[in-house]
């Protein structure tokens, strides 16, 4: 891609999600994420694949559909009472319909069916745009809109997507695909907290970015688009494959990895919210990401050599910057020992 | 004006459905998207007569601005996918499935 258009792109993307992000009317919010939209659609499609460009086409459509479905909910409310403000969304049906809108965007269940196939036909670096860059605008939305959410639904959804993301998974042999559903229960960790301490639903969401960010950019050193490419991808960067697994189980929420923090946190909310049964459903689902995230991890990590693996090795040496790797798997790993800073300052 | 909200309602609502429930063209829902954004443009030229404030009356037009941007992209994508599928019928879209 010439640089210029990446350089149009890249400033689009940082554009729309900028307006979103400090919009306080329900237009300049809309506009921030058709911008969005409009960038990501060219980097999909760039290598005019048939599976890149059903994958362009479906995630356009979804997310249209979402846009026009938030500017249509704000407008109700606008007519009914006169406020264009995002945080004093108040008539019944505005906020029914900005809560489905909202769960289109994000790829929450039941309205996640976009998603894996988005992200199975786009690179890995796009796939990782698409899960971190283009969920922040609507987590922003979601987060200002919270106290007037439809509370059941968004519960509804929450546990829903916990459920898909992790069943949805087992089967999956694609580490895109694997990657699109981990985002899906991740994304239902955050909503289930989001109407009783939407500060947590933030703080998941940062370290869920810094997490796919650095499993993301790992693949895509070695390229590792499949499970059987991971079995072979040790001879290229030794120590990327060790510290895959350790980000693999961090993401899956093992203590004592920084992915345990949200977790963690989150449960104790809402058992404080005294929502004892739903937590232990939660908890029970998230075991079924664990175990996709331990079939990852074995396949990467735990078959080192000496062994025999029935696949071709390849010596396909990249010299891939691997700072920003670097950074992202150190913070994945080791951040919970700052869990004391999430608490109030007295 | 209720009889208003309710052609605004019913508009957008049919929209959404034909949007819904595509079946073999493309080029049809991006017309029902077309629609959806058509009946929004029309609420928000018709918002500030109702309630008779002048602030507001250059939203209809970045409203429509970023729709024909959008109706670009949905055509381009219809061109691509003609490229790629060899036409823009919908069941044709399945290399990617779980």
């Amino acid at each position: 891609m010439s640089p210029y258009t990446k350089l149009i792109i890249t400033t689009s993307l940082l554009l729309g999600t900028t307006i979103t992000l400090s919009s306080s009317h329900w237009m300049m919010a809309w506009t921030g994420l058709e911008i969005n939209t409009l960038a990501i659609i060219p980097l999909i499609s760039k290598s005019h694949h048939p599976r890149a460009i059903e994958a362009a086409v479906k995630y356009f459509l979804t997310q249209a559909t979402a846009s026009a479905l938030i500017l249509f909910s704000s407008l109700i409310n606008a007519w009914t009472t006169g406020q264009w403000d995002i945080t004093h969304l108040t008539h019944p049906t505005s906020c029914l319909l900005m809560t489905t809108a909202i769960a289109t965007k994000l790829g929450l269940a039941p309205f996640h069916f976009w998603f894996p196939e988005v992200l199975q036909g786009s690179s890995l670096t796009t796939a990782l745009l698409l899960s971190t860059v283009m969920k922040l605008p609507p987590i922003s939305i979601l987060y200002l809109t919270s106290h007037s959410l439809n509370s059941t639904l968004l519960t509804i959804m929450a546990i829903a997507s916990a459920a898909i993301g992790g069943w949805m998974g087992l089967n999956q042999t694609q580490t895109r695909k694997i990657l699109a559903f981990s985002s899906i229960s991740h994304l239902g960790w955050m909503t289930i907290i989001v109407t009783y301490n939407p500060t947590l639903t933030l703080l998941s969401f940062y370290l869920y970015t810094i997490m796919t960010s650095a499993i993301f950019l790992t693949l895509n050193t070695t390229k590792a688009t499949k499970l059987s490419t991971m079995l072979i991808s040790w001879p290229k960067m030794p120590t990327l494959n060790a510290t895959l697994m350790l980000t693999l189980l961090s993401l899956a929420g093992l203590p004592p990895l920084t992915g345990f923090l949200p977790k963690w946190l989150i449960i104790q909310e809402l058992i404080k919210q005294e929502m004892a049964p739903t937590t232990t459903i939660m908890a029970m689902l998230s075991l079924l990401g664990m175990f996709f995230y331990l079939r990852l991890a074995y396949h990467s990590t735990i078959t080192l050599p000496p062994n025999s693996t029935n696949h071709m090795k390849h010596w396909h040496l990249t010299n891939q910057v691997t700072f920003p790797i670097a950074i992202f798997t150190s913070m994945s790993i080791a951040l919970l020992p700052i869990s004391p800073m999430t608490l109030p300052t007295p | 004006m209720p009889s208003m909200h309710l052609s605004f309602y019913s508009t957008f609502a049919l929209s959404s459905l034909g949007l819904a429930f595509h079946r073999t063209h493309l080029i049809s829902a991006l017309l029902c998207l077309e629609s959806m954004m058509l009946s929004l443009y029309i609420a928000l030229t018709i918002w500030p007569v109702e309630n008779q404030s002048t602030s507001f009356t250059t939203a209809p037009i970045l409203m429509l601005s970023f729709s024909a941007c959008e109706a670009g992209t949905g055509l381009a994508m219809l061109v691509a996918s003609s490229r790629t599928h060899g036409s823009d019928h919908l069941h044709n879209f399945n290399l990617l499935q779980c």
